[in-house]
Parts: structure tokens; sequence; C-alpha cells
């Protein structure tokens, strides 16, 4: 295994010209997202004649990944979000070039004293299921509520108007499903004929969009509360219900539909959700945001199983992914079109 | 081949839990050895039905195919679907009955695509059919998921 101490040291040197006696001790790569290999690691140093240390995570892109997404937009999702009180780790450093550490990265703030869930556990939180649970909805409000602009969230992200945020996105899964389907797909072709034939409602407004916010995607302590939202490898702009109805997805701790993600109930996550942000959760509008993600994530695990075919990536995670999650949302789907087929023809 | 594949797959899942992740002290190689362990599981089951399911989802597709056949207008897709309806697997393997199915599948897509927005009488009842055969065919490719407690 390759030893990236030496070579992060020399990174922070360069970085941290005050300092001196840097060492980087207890490297160690970590499941941390499948998009990017997360490494955790101890840093110390002497500056101003004081000793300091500081717990870090690094972030470096992979040969190839679940998701191909460019660091430097969850980089700024990070940094945009850091000042506001929203529980994210403190960005750091964003590197591109490739002297350094052979690919680009980036290092952030490492929590400590905390964990994250299985996502596809049935009970993932135990007791303190109710407790996160509203924190996990609030914060998702609170980032639905966020102003992009003011907190340099949309810098680099391009304008979207409110009625083309579902077209963006199905186009560019649909367009991963045409480049990585090993197989035919009938119910993800199914799925992308319905969610064409019936577009959503335009948002009332344009907001962050998390793109992955779920159970296992958080970090909390054993007291129960929420500490980190990692993990905004897919963010964007757009329609907030995209990311209420991605944290409401059937596989994440599917066997409770009833409880998204294994937390609260569904009314009660939907009405601290409405609160926080001062939206609404429109039916229609999340009934195809629901039939969208459920096509996203086949999307990823067609993409990953790819990865895995073709020898590009042999971590376990995607053909773990390819094979169950794949299962999962092929089911999910094929019940929810048939059920919309039915309605369509009376 | 005995021990039987399924006792000796779900054996190594529990060899891999139990027996080597408690003793890696890399947190990375820990989380792997976990997602081998119940991939392993599922392969125990995946192995003694694979075969059955593929036959199986084959043989419904041109059964379904033969009907299409007899209502589809469209002269390119009816003879497409006569051609499907007629063709058999001509062997057991995984492999050969994945290509087979493929082939099935894509006629599936595009049969599916065509139903859909038809008005013609036969056309409800036929993509009714399509769908009972989608939520059947990914009920009966559910993997099993072990309990952890």
């Amino acid at each position: 295994m390759e030893d990236l101490a030496p070579r992060i040291v020399a990174y922070l040197a360069h970085k941290m010209p005050h300092a001196s006696q840097i060492e980087v001790a207890g490297v160690s790569r970590i499941h941390g997202g499948a998009s990017r290999e997360t490494f955790r690691l101890n840093a110390s140093w002497n500056e101003g004649g004081k000793s300091k240390s500081r717990p870090l995570i690094l972030r470096r892109d992979p040969v190839a990944s679940l998701i191909e997404t460019e660091r430097d937009i969850e980089y700024n999702a990070y940094r945009a979000f850091h000042p506001t009180g929203l529980p994210v780790p403190e960005p750091l450093y964003l590197e591109t070039d490739l002297k350094w550490l052979d690919r680009p990265f980036f290092i952030m703030e490492q929590i400590e004293g905390c964990s994250a869930a299985s996502p596809f556990n049935a009970e993932p939180y135990g007791p303190l299921a109710e407790t996160l649970g509203r924190q996990f909805w609030t914060h998702l409000g609170r980032i639905a509520a966020a102003d992009p602009k003011a907190i340099g969230f949309d810098a680099n992200m391009g304008d979207i108007a409110p009625a083309d945020c579902w077209k963006r996105e199905l186009d560019k899964w649909e367009k991963v499903i045409d480049e990585d389907e090993l197989a035919p797909q009938p119910v993800a072709r199914a799925a992308i004929r319905w969610l064409r034939r019936n577009p959503p409602p335009p948002p009332p407004k344009i907001s962050v969009v998390h793109g992955d916010y779920r159970t296992g995607n958080f970090l909390f302590n054993p007291e129960g509360h929420i500490r980190a939202i990692l993990d905004w490898e897919m963010c964007h702009l757009g329609d907030p219900l995209e990311d209420v109805a991605w944290a409401a997805d059937p596989l994440w701790a599917f066997q409770r539909p009833d409880r998204p993600g294994g937390m609260i109930g569904r009314a009660e996550a939907f009405a601290i959700w409405e609160k926080e942000s001062g939206l609404k959760v429109d039916p229609e509008r999340l009934r195809w945001w629901a039939v969208f993600n459920s096509l996203k994530g086949l999307a990823i695990w067609i993409s990953a199983g790819k990865e895995y075919q073709t020898g590009a990536n042999r971590d376990p995670v995607l053909a773990f992914s390819s094979w169950y999650c794949t299962d999962v949302h092929n089911r999910v789907l094929a019940k929810r079109l048939a059920e919309l087929s039915r309605e369509a023809r009376q | 081949m005995k021990p039987d594949v399924d006792q000796v797959m779900q054996g190594f899942f529990g060899t891999l839990l139990m027996d080597v992740a408690p003793h890696l002290n890399a947190e990375y190689s820990m989380g792997n050895v976990g997602i081998m362990g119940m991939m392993m599981f599922m392969t125990a089951e995946e192995h003694d039905r694979a075969a059955e399911i593929r036959v199986a989802e084959n043989a419904e597709m041109r059964a379904l195919f033969g009907q299409a056949a007899r209502d589809v207008d469209d002269t390119g897709l009816k003879a497409r679907l006569g051609e499907a309806a007629a063709s058999r697997d001509a062997s057991l393997r995984i492999k050969a009955l994945d290509q087979a199915n493929a082939a099935l599948g894509g006629l599936l897509v595009d049969l599916q695509t065509y139903v859909e927005v038809s008005k013609a009488p036969w056309a409800g009842p036929l993509e009714a059919r399509i769908w009972d055969y989608l939520v059947a065919a990914t009920e009966r490719r559910k993997l099993p998921f072990p309990s952890l407690g």
C-alpha cells in the first residue's frame, strides 16, 4: 500500500509556511462515499513555539468511481455551508496540482467521536432514531431555505430556471444509463418515458440540492447530535423536493417505508421540513421526484456495476451496489410504475 | 459437489464476519470484508436459483411476445416479436441464458414503448401484462439480505 504520510507532510509544509516539525500519523483509508478515496489522519506541527495537532480527512479523486463528480463542487459546498452553522466539516485545502498526491484532493476537518449508520439496516439508529430524525429533517429544511447566492454556493454552478430543473437532472442520469448499462433495463427505460410524459410543476424557487441526503451520509455522536452532513459530491441547484424524495426513498432502511431512513414518521418528517424551509411538500412534484430518485439510484448502481465489470475500479462496494441496490430499486420502480400505468389507462 | 455451494458460501460469510474481520486493523479492509461476506450470502441463494430465474423469465417474455405478435400493427416489430417468441434457450449455462435474456429484454423495451402510446383496444391489457411480468420478475430476483442483529 502506498505510503501517503510523507507526501501529505510535504503538502502541509507547502500550505503552512509558518509551521515546522510537521508530522502526519495514522493515515488510514475509510469508507467515505464511493466517489472519492477517503483517508483519516492526524497532523501535528509546531507553530510560534507551540505544539499543535489536528485530526483531518483527506478526500482524493479515484481512478474511477461510483459517481464521476468534480471535487471542487463538493469542497465549495462545505465552504458555503460551514459559516452558516449547518453541521459540516470545515474545509481546509483544495488541491488540483497532481504533483502532490497524483490526483486532485481536498483536506477538511475530521469530526471525532461520531459514527455513520448503515443505510441498509432496518433500525439504523436504535433509540436515537427520533431525536436524529428531527434534526435530519430540520437540517434538510435549512439547506432548502438557504440562499445559494448569499452563501456562495452557486459559484460555477450556472443558472437554472425552475421549469428546467427536472429535465436537466433527467437528461443527466439518462445519459449515465445510456453509457453504462451492461444489459437492457426495461424498468429504468419505462421510468424515463413516464418521467418525460409527466413533467412536474416548477418549484416556487431554486434551492441548494444536496443530491445524496440520506441515512448513512451524516455523522452523529452517542448523545444523539448530528455533527456533520457529508458526501456533497452530487450537490447542485434545483427543486428542493428532489432531496426530500431522495431522503425518503424506500432503499434507505427500506424495511420501514413509513419511517424514511429508519428515523421518524413520514408526516412528522415532512412537517418539520416545511416549517424549517418555509416551503410546501407539493404531492404532485414529490411524486415525480420520488420516481426520478429511484431512477437516479438505478443509474448510479448501473454505473457502479460497469466500473467493477470493466475492472476500472474493484472496490467491493461497487459490486454490492450493483447487485443489491439495483435489485431494490428495480422492485420499487416496477411496482410504482405499474400503479401509474393503471391510473393512466383508467 | 459437496458440501453444497450454498453451505460453503454461507459458511464463508460467517467465517469472514466472525473470524477474519475482528482481526483486521484497517477500517477500510474490515468494511470490504463485511461487504464481501454479504455478497457471499447472496451468492449462496443466487447460485441455486440463477438458471431457474432466467429460464422462467425467458419463457414468460417469449409467451408475451407471442401474444403481442398477433396484436401489434407495426410490421417490423411484429416480425421481431414472432421470431423472438419462436426462439429457445440452447444452453442452460448462465452466460448463455443472460445473453438470451438481454436480447429479449431489449425487445421488451421496444414493445413497451410502442404499447404505452397505443390507443388500440388490445394495448391496455398488453401493457398491464407487461407490468405483471416486470413486477413478478423483479420480485423473483429479490436478493436475500443477512440480518446482522
